[in-house]
């Protein structure tokens, strides 16, 4: 092991010193708001904890929600390594959802929840991939492709929902069947922990497991290590043999698989019923990015953040009884994600300020230049 | 220096910078005479160029005064600096590419001007000062040499009293530099301006100066006139020792001392022929970088390519990286034709690479020193496609004590590495291989002399062992103490070839010299020079 380095210790003391520090201002800011908004904050933070942890059966909801959450980070974190920006996972997971919904409904049994798991990996894989093809064929940048595919996709699952021999339920009997897809039976149901009186999906333990897959793939093995140096320095990548296009293609398409594998997750574990439905994404995707954000690109530091963002989402629900704007946990975790995006900022700027830039990098240009007509 | 010494243009007294806990400048004094040209010499991070960096009002110093013509000052910026009369052409030049040569000069003048007149005022400056200029030339079109002018010029258009030159011939031929010279010389201190010229090249400094500052770790450590100066004693006073190896005399820049020496022929004609590039032709956006390059290394030889930089040697490097796709023509490595622009052919087929820019195809900055010493094997020291860090830890401390890569643990970042240090790991890395081919690209680029010998060397040693080298560098001190045998490169294309013996540093001048000639005329340069 090295030496303890004091300059190190002192760096990493500040940092976490700016943390608390952050956290506590971006605290302080919500309550503020809060009071303005006209709730006493005690009475919303208890809320908030009531519908998150302390009610009967509320931290079971806390981990189901948290777990699409963390696995579109991971999904996150696998393109942001091979330096890619993927910031479509909305619409991946949409596409992954979709896919697994027709599996799922068109087929029942143990087998058929496996595929439509499968399917959804799929699905969100070909609609990164599609931002892939653009990208490394047309050098389009792939932070508007997959951007934009996500209104395709919420589009297109739209109008799959319109049409009964596509994904609309055909049951007639329903009420207001109008864009929603048939209920997914029993056998295709992701199964649940009975812990406290919680219910708790064992999607749960497979997303902690991929967490730590995902972490051990990226830091230990030679994959990862040439996905990272791809990230790095596509040149010196391209130089010691990774194959730049394919590579990089196959992190997008991975990290769009692991988004549409979250879609599918939400499916079967029951989000939304267990069924499709329009704005079935529930925003699932950009907080996922935000938990990648907040973790700072490390797989093992989503889970905690996943399961802060979950909680917030649970409790959100119990804030209508104190007569506070739910919304107002989107600025609580607005203020949050910056609380955890400023400290490390704060930190380059001020070590630029007192450190000696840099060595000049040669940034001769060459004499024989474009000549312009 | 008499106590009857005139009044200087400016003095800088007991000038001080800190870069957090770095010291770039502690209590400096200069003092810079009218009509006298100054000398600032120190190796990379001496501290010449913060200096000269305050005196234009581009860093505030801690502590110190500035004087102009016997009144303190503060420089607050380069607009005050330029009010004060005081300019600076810098080692990387700032012009506009898309704008004329006049447009260029008149750049950042606030008042309305006369298209005509301005043109006029342009060319009668250029002429005062014998430097040939078309004003309606494009930027874009010139040469380096050229590009230089049009800086000098413009600062001169503007009557400085303090005229700076920082490290003015690192892009210039010979023949550019010794016309350089010969402007400061007869033109420029003969109308009493002050100048500095701030090198790291000893020849220069003894050849162009009156007066020379020798800085060393952000010290002055000898202060000197030049005609009491020897290259050893400046050399010395550099580095700190003495200096007695041809590489650090190159380094310096002192071509007579390598002119001496004797080089080794190799007898490569019967040696095996490691590589072969044959009709290399690259074209960008319709500009030819490559025009049916041709060169050929053999076995344990050192073969030098020469040229003023732009002239295909970044594509070149580039090429044997596998970073480009030739559009025509063959690279052959050890008699096996390999495909260019395929990730890692190249370094599969046995083409080892010190880069041009090391930060830019050489490494990964923000990983470990361990991670670039086994980067392109790191399946070496895994089982199972699992790394193992301990096996990894291991083999990259046994490279980094065969290449003294001191000052850090294999587990640093490669970026907190100095830059020699960094040069180091690169090369461990690349000779570790068992190459047949090394291109070293400007091995040697902003090394301290240490480093630089220890880079000559290994590049002296690896060729010794059967290694052919390719040593691609706009140095010629670097290029003539190294090769073997020379090729000489102009607009992308091999323009003439001289083997060690035959090449003293005029006829290779006359060689380069040619190239910037045609460059100059604007047309197509042709074989002969």
């Amino acid at each position: 092991m090295t030496r303890p380095d004091p300059q190190r210790l002192r760096r990493t003391m500040a940092l976490v010193g700016l943390y608390v520090l952050s956290v506590v201002i971006a605290l302080t800011l919500a309550a503020v708001l809060i009071a303005i908004t006209g709730g006493p904050w005690q009475k919303v933070l208890k809320a908030l904890l009531d519908g998150s942890l302390l009610k009967p059966g509320r931290w079971g909801d806390t981990l189901a929600g948290a777990t699409p959450l963390l696995v579109v980070a991971l999904g996150a974190i696998i393109a942001t390594r091979a330096g890619l920006v993927n910031i479509g996972q909305e619409g991946q997971l949409t596409v992954g959802a979709a896919a697994a919904a027709v599996v799922c409904t068109s087929f029942s049994g143990p087998f058929a929840l496996v595929a439509g798991l499968v399917a959804g990996v799929v699905g969100g894989a070909v609609w990164a991939a599609l931002a892939a093809l653009l990208k490394f064929g047309r050098k389009v940048p792939e932070v508007i492709t997959t951007l934009l595919l996500v209104f395709v996709a919420s589009q297109g699952t739209g109008y799959l929902l319109t049409r009964t021999f596509l994904l609309l339920d055909p049951d007639p009997n329903k009420p207001n069947r109008s864009q929603t897809s048939a209920q997914l039976g029993t056998s295709t149901r992701i199964g649940r922990i009975h812990l406290f009186g919680n219910e708790i999906p064992w999607t749960v333990v497979g997303a902690l497991v991929l967490a730590i897959v995902v972490s051990v793939v990226l830091h230990r093995t030679v994959w990862g290590f040439r996905l990272t140096v791809l990230g790095r320095n596509a040149r010196t990548a391209q130089r010691i043999g990774v194959p730049v296009v394919i590579a990089g293609a196959t992190a997008l398409a991975l990290s769009g698989g692991v988004a549409g594998l979250a879609g599918a997750v939400m499916l079967t574990s029951g989000s939304a019923n267990f069924r499709l439905t329009p704005g079935f994404s529930n925003n699932v995707g950009w907080e996922g990015l935000l938990v990648a954000l907040v973790a700072r690109n490390r797989p093992l530091m989503c889970i905690p953040v996943a399961f802060v963002f979950g909680a917030l989402r649970t409790g959100a629900g119990f804030l209508a009884s104190t007569g506070v704007e739910r919304s107002i946990v989107d600025v609580v975790r607005a203020l949050l994600v910056l609380a955890m995006l400023v400290p490390p900022a704060i930190l380059a700027l001020w070590e630029r300020r007192t450190s000696p830039p840099p060595a000049p990098v040669s940034t001769d240009e060459p004499i024989v230049s474009v000549v312009t007509a | 220096m008499g106590a009857a010494a005139p009044t200087p243009a400016v003095r800088l007294s007991s000038i001080t910078k800190h870069y957090g806990p770095i010291t770039a400048c502690q209590d400096v004094d200069l003092a810079l005479i009218p009509g006298e040209i100054h000398g600032v010499l120190g190796e990379n991070g001496a501290g010449k160029s913060t200096l000269m960096k305050i005196l234009i009002g581009l860093v505030q110093p801690d502590g110190g005064t500035i004087e102009l013509a016997g009144a303190e000052t503060v420089i607050h910026d380069p607009q005050t600096a330029a009010d004060l009369g005081i300019g600076m052409v810098h080692q990387h030049l700032s012009l506009v590419e898309s704008l004329t040569v006049w447009e260029n000069v008149l750049l950042g003048d606030h008042r309305r001007f006369d298209r005509r007149a301005a043109r006029d005022e342009v060319m009668a400056t250029a002429e005062h000062y014998g430097l040939v200029l078309e004003p309606d030339w494009r930027v874009s079109d010139l040469s380096a040499g050229l590009r230089q002018r049009v800086e000098l010029i413009k600062c001169l258009r503007r009557d400085p009293k303090i005229l700076i030159l920082d490290e003015p011939t690192s892009v210039l031929t010979p023949a550019e530099s010794e016309q350089l010279f010969a402007t400061l010389r007869t033109a420029v201190a003969a109308e009493q301006r002050a100048v500095a010229l701030v090198s790291h090249k000893l020849a220069e400094v003894l050849h162009a100066t009156d007066v020379v500052t020798i800085m060393r770790q952000g010290r002055v450590v000898e202060r000197t006139t030049t005609r009491t100066a020897t290259a050893t004693s400046l050399a010395r006073a550099m580095v700190g020792r003495e200096v007695s190896l041809r590489s650090s005399a190159a380094a310096f820049g002192a071509i007579d001392v390598v002119d001496a020496v004797a080089a080794v022929a190799v007898d490569s004609e019967h040696r095996e022929e490691v590589l072969r590039v044959d009709g290399a032709t690259l074209s960008r956006r319709g500009v030819l970088l490559l025009d049916g390059l041709s060169i050929h290394v053999h076995a344990g030889e050192i073969v030098g390519v020469a040229g003023v930089e732009g002239n295909g040697q970044r594509e070149l490097g580039d090429v044997l990286a596998s970073l480009v796709a030739l559009d025509n023509g063959t690279v052959t490595v050890a008699g096996t034709p390999v495909k260019t622009g395929r990730a890692g052919a190249m370094a599969r087929a046995g083409v080892a690479i010190i880069p041009e820019d090391r930060h830019d195809s050489g490494c990964v900055l923000d990983m470990t020193v361990a991670d670039n010493l086994l980067i392109d094997r790191i399946g070496r020291v895994s089982r199972f496609g699992f790394i193992r860090r301990s096996a990894q830890r291991t083999r990259a401390k046994q490279m980094m004590s065969e290449f003294d890569v001191v000052g850090a643990g294999p587990d640093s970042t490669f970026g907190s590495l100095s830059g020699g240090n960094q040069q180091r790991v690169v090369l461990a890395r690349e000779l570790s291989n068992n190459p047949k081919v090394l291109v070293a690209a400007q091995p040697t680029r902003g090394l301290d002399v240490g480093a630089i010998e220890y880079m000559s060397g290994r590049i002296r040693e690896a060729a010794a062992g059967g290694i052919g080298v390719l040593l691609i560098s706009t140095e010629l001190e670097e290029i003539l103490d190294l090769s073997h045998r020379i090729v000489v490169l102009a607009s992308g294309r091999v323009i003439g070839e001289l083997n060690r013996v035959d090449a003293t540093s005029e006829r290779l001048g006359l060689l380069l010299g040619g190239i910037a000639n045609t460059v100059e005329s604007g047309g197509t340069s042709d074989d002969a020079s």
